[in-house]
């Protein structure tokens, strides 16, 4: 039945929507930073996924967990280094500096990689599966649960361990967590890190399924919007069911008002819920 | 001592004179490109283009004119894919760095737009990548076009397809919303309407779609025999391994307009094959012209020697744009605009890239652009018969 | 008032003296740097003075292009074609204005970003109106000359930047202004002191959208051909709160210094770094928000007694 296949398409999406989207919420949730740097970081952890195997070889999926460990160095030094030196400042200001930065990252890129449209083709190519009636990419089947393990990795990080506990503290009271003693400097950094690695470790899984070119991040970006506001800030489960939500709100509304109107509906959704339930389908009341 | 200082002084008035002619020996062309943003690959393959030809011009002495020779110099101004920008640079050239002639930016949008600039100033502009007659309706004199209007590419096809696939019935058409693509695809329902085909489906996708599974499945519920989808290279990329997710298969499957690139092909991979398309010019074409390549075969070997590829019609198209620029002015015998602009509008000659004659609406009328298929990697042509290179295979598989 | 009146009379007075020693080319230019200031200036009045970020320039410069250029399409002279624009665009901001303004911080930036997205893609999508992705011509200025059409539009850009400097002085020293700084120190706070913070938000994003919606039109007449994403392009937000902040948030010339600057800026190095300039856009705007928040006229509150009022 259509109806199924399009709703498979919108669940195989959403999943990787809401790894592109975690981190991004993450950050924004916790250190009031709309990190606009972050659809950035996802093409340039696509790009050395790319080159990794064109040249070395190397499977996209191992990529990944080198681009872990980098990212978060990179987010880390980033945030220590500028962002926090104005992390009281109004909105705007942080807005600007990381817009300012993501032009000089993208203008690198393109002087590094050129602004041609680069895609990881595998060779042997994954093939499909069927269910039924329903068809569907082994590739992106496989970035969809690579991608729900790692958001699902962040949660248990937040969840469960010392520093994860820390951030989440931070988040819902900022004084009080200084009070207890927790390093809200050292936090803010370790966010924005966990924010990149989210970023850049799904770079290679999305340049296995979509071109990518220097120029893409505010596509990214874009959908990364939409889901937190949707989902609600600075909340795993809430990115999750965001990403999810869009997926399949993009997947029916092409089906619906034509393939044209997609990102319309998205952004319409966006501005919808902005007007009536801003904190979200998951957020709680208060924690803009 | 006399003697000497009148030696010297005859020496400095020549090498003067000389410099002084020297100066005015260049024909400047200004070439407005997307060096920099999401254009810049296309940008690349004019300059590729543009270089060549001035090199080439350059080599065998310079353009003739009237009893003299003069050097060609192209200069380059960035737009950063930026449409006013494009409009500005088109400005700055002609009055700022005082350039004879102008090459169109990228594109049938940036095109127009910049082509204002160009009638306004009465500088004769040679587009090189501007199909969609939409860019030449607006009664301008001084704009010339080397690619024929869009329904040239969609009418040969249909007949193909017609006659050699007469199974073909149901059509399905996916357009990205932009001049070029969505002009195409329009031309594309024409054709097939024509002749009797159902048109299925038709739809527009938005620049910057990063998903086209939703439309594919639509598609895929309708059946179709033939199924035409028009983009820049990373979007028919993405469509083509999406119909594979899809497991999509028809007997014919055209892409427009990027199955000619080595760029799509390399993305695709495999499932290039049996991929059909049609682009203004392909290097297995044969002519024999008059102007500074002469035949077709030398301008690729040229092409090849400078650059180790075989040129794709977009670079052909940029040097194309010279040469016939080239022609008219030694034709004229003149670099005086309004000259140069009526030996455009008069030509009626052969070059390596087809005959070329313009119509009045400043667009290119003469081509008959050939039809191809992409078979084991190579783009193939089917049509025309005269230069035909294969078969037209059906079935589009995974 | 009466001193940045006069200091105002005597700039403006010079810029309006420029055609006559420029040629088409340095027109063209002093026309973008005009559009750029009602740009920032506009922006001031809601994200300066309200302390609002918004982001809704560029779909306020893209809604009055379109307006402008469907109206001429329909047989309206220009200069209705261009009132008529700045109407549809006040229209819209009070609409969008009630609807967005109970948003703060972040919220609002992304809901005003995403407007112009989605008239954008509206746009887009109404082919038979507006052309759709295959762009919308306009009928071509009869002029006399090149010249003479490039200083036509000088002065048609000329004026509206005249107008919106006009009611930037008007805002600034009047009870709206007032109350718009008050909304920016702390909302609340006014709202209970009997500020109508709704009716003045909404009046600083009125401001903000009229003259840019007159601006788009203008500036549609001027290129006589236009696409959706030219139009509605986010750099045109992005670089007037940049050329603002700049300038100096909030402050009557800050704005218009700011776009002059960037623009001077930007052209220098548009001629001179061809692969870097985004880089360097961007290296500019990190320097700028990290050591120079306030803009520059901050540096003139450091060291001269001039003190800019606003």
């Amino acid at each position: 039945m259509l109806y199924l296949q399009i709703l498979a398409n919108g669940l195989v999406l959403g999943g990787l929507y809401a790894c592109i989207a975690s981190g991004f919420s993450l950050v924004w949730g916790v250190l009031n930073v709309i990190n606009i740097l972050h659809g950035s970081f996802i093409v340039l952890g696509g790009y050395l996924a790319y080159f990794a195997y064109v040249k070395a070889g190397v499977h996209p999926f191992l990529s990944i967990l080198i681009a872990i460990p980098a990212f978060f160095a990179i987010g880390y030094a980033l945030q220590r280094l500028m962002i926090n030196r104005i992390i009281a400042a109004p909105v705007l200001l942080t807005l600007t500096l990381t817009f300012g930065l993501d032009l000089m990252l993208s203008n690198g890129m393109i002087l590094a990689f050129t602004a041609d449209f680069k895609k990881l083709v595998l060779e042997p190519p994954l093939g499909t599966i069927a269910f039924g009636e329903v068809v569907l990419p082994i590739d992106r089947l496989a970035a969809m649960v690579l991608a729900l393990a790692l958001t699902g990795m962040l949660y248990l990080i937040l969840s469960r361990s010392r520093i994860g506990r820390a951030i989440v503290a931070v988040r819902m009271d900022r004084e009080a967590a200084a009070l207890m003693g927790v390093d809200v400097k050292r936090i803010y950094a370790a966010t924005f890190g966990l924010g990149a690695v989210m970023a850049g470790a799904s770079g290679p899984l999305l340049v296995m399924i979509f071109p990518i070119s220097p120029l893409g991040g505010p596509a990214y970006l874009g959908k990364a919007f939409v889901i937190c506001v949707l989902g609600g800030l600075g909340s795993v489960p809430g990115a999750m069911i965001g990403g999810l939500v869009l997926g399949v709100a993009e997947s029916f509304g092409s089906l619906w008002f034509g393939p044209e109107h997609a990102i319309t509906l998205s952004f319409s959704l966006l501005i919808l819920m902005l007007l009536f339930r801003p904190h979200g389908l998951l957020g709680r009341k208060g924690y803009e | 001592m006399n003697r000497a200082l009148l030696l010297g002084a005859a020496l400095a008035a020549g090498t003067a004179a000389a410099a002084v002619a020297h100066a005015q020996d260049v024909i400047r062309v200004g070439a407005p490109l997307p060096i920099t943003g999401p254009l810049s690959p296309e940008a690349k393959k004019q300059q590729r283009g543009y270089d060549l030809w001035a090199e080439t011009a350059n080599k065998a002495g310079g353009v003739k004119v009237g009893m003299k020779r003069m050097k060609v110099e192209i200069v380059y101004v960035d737009y950063q894919s930026n449409t006013p920008r494009a409009v500005q640079s088109a400005e700055k050239l002609i009055t700022q760095d005082n350039v004879n002639f102008l090459f169109s930016p990228f594109g049938s949008g940036a095109t127009k737009a910049a082509s204002s600039v160009s009638e306004k100033y009465q500088v004769p502009t040679v587009a090189a990548t501007a199909s969609s007659s939409q860019v030449y309706d607006q009664g301008y004199k001084y704009l010339f076009g080397t690619f024929t209007p869009n329904d040239t590419l969609t009418e040969p096809l249909s007949d193909i397809v017609g006659r050699e696939a007469p199974g073909v019935k149901r059509v399905a058409i996916l357009a990205r919303n932009d001049l070029f693509p969505l002009a195409i695809a329009q031309e594309m329902d024409k054709s097939a309407r024509k002749r009797g085909l159902s048109v299925v489906y038709f739809e527009k996708y938005a620049i910057g779609t990063l998903d086209h599974a939703s439309a594919l499945s639509q598609i895929k519920s309708q059946s179709p025999h033939w199924i035409f989808a028009t983009g820049y290279t990373n979007d028919l990329i993405l469509l083509r391994k999406q119909m594979a997710d899809q497991r999509i298969e028809a007997p014919v499957v055209t892409m427009i307009a990027a199955p000619a690139y080595q760029d799509w092909i390399d993305g695709t991979g495999r499932l290039s094959q049996n991929v059909t398309s049609a682009a203004w010019w392909h290097p297995a074409v044969r002519y024999e012209g008059k102007d500074v390549f002469g035949s077709t075969e030398a301008y690729v070997k040229a092409f090849r020697a400078k650059y180790g590829a075989l040129p794709d019609y977009a670079e052909a198209s940029a040097s194309a744009a010279g040469a016939i620029l080239q022609l008219a002015i030694e034709k004229a015998g003149s670099i005086e605009r309004t000259k140069v602009r009526d030996a455009l509008s008069a030509m009626n000659e052969m070059t390596f890239w087809g005959p070329v004659k313009f119509g009045p609406n400043g667009q290119i009328t003469s081509l008959e652009p050939p039809v191809f298929q992409i078979q084991k990697g190579k783009p193939t042509v089917i049509h025309p018969k005269s230069i035909r290179q294969g078969e037209l295979q059906l079935g589009v598989s995974n | 008032m009466k001193r940045d009146a006069t200091i105002a009379a005597v700039l403006f007075a010079l810029v309006a003296l420029l055609p006559l020693a420029g040629e088409a080319y340095w027109m063209r230019l002093g026309t973008i740097v005009l559009m750029y200031g009602v740009l920032a200036m506009s922006w001031n009045f809601i994200g300066g003075m309200a302390g609002y970020p918004s982001f809704a320039v560029a779909a306020f410069f893209g809604l009055g292009a379109y307006t402008g250029a469907v109206a001429q399409k329909f047989g309206l002279p220009m200069g209705l074609a261009w009132a008529g624009a700045g109407l549809v665009a006040m229209v819209f901001a009070v609409l969008l204005g009630i609807a967005l303004l109970r948003l703060r911080g972040h919220y609002f930036a992304i809901a005003s970003l995403v407007v112009a997205e989605v008239l954008r893609e509206l746009v887009n999508a109404a082919t038979e109106l507006t052309g759709g992705g295959m762009g919308l011509n306009l009928p071509i200025p009869a002029m006399a000359s090149v010249d003479a059409q490039a200083r036509f539009f000088f002065y048609a850009m000329f004026g509206v930047a005249a107008l919106t400097f006009a009611a930037t002085l008007a805002t600034t020293y009047s009870k709206l202004g007032f109350g718009l700084r008050c909304i920016q120190q702390n909302e609340a706070a006014a709202d209970m002191l009997g500020v109508d913070t709704t009716f003045y938000k909404v009046s600083g994003f009125v401001l903000s959208g009229v003259f840019v919606g007159m601006a788009g039109a203008v500036y549609a007449s001027w290129v006589y051909y236009i696409e959706p994403p030219d139009v509605f392009d986010v750099l045109f937000s992005v670089k007037a709160i940049v050329m603002v902040l700049l300038g100096g948030a909030g402050s009557v010339f800050g704005p218009l210094i700011g776009a002059a600057l960037f623009l001077g800026l930007e052209e220098l190095v548009w001629r001179n770094y061809l692969e870097v300039h985004t880089g360097v856009l961007g290296l500019m705007i990190v320097v700028l928000v990290l050591f120079l928040p306030k803009g520059l006229l901050s540096l003139s509150q450091r060291f001269g007694r001039w003190r800019p009022t606003g």
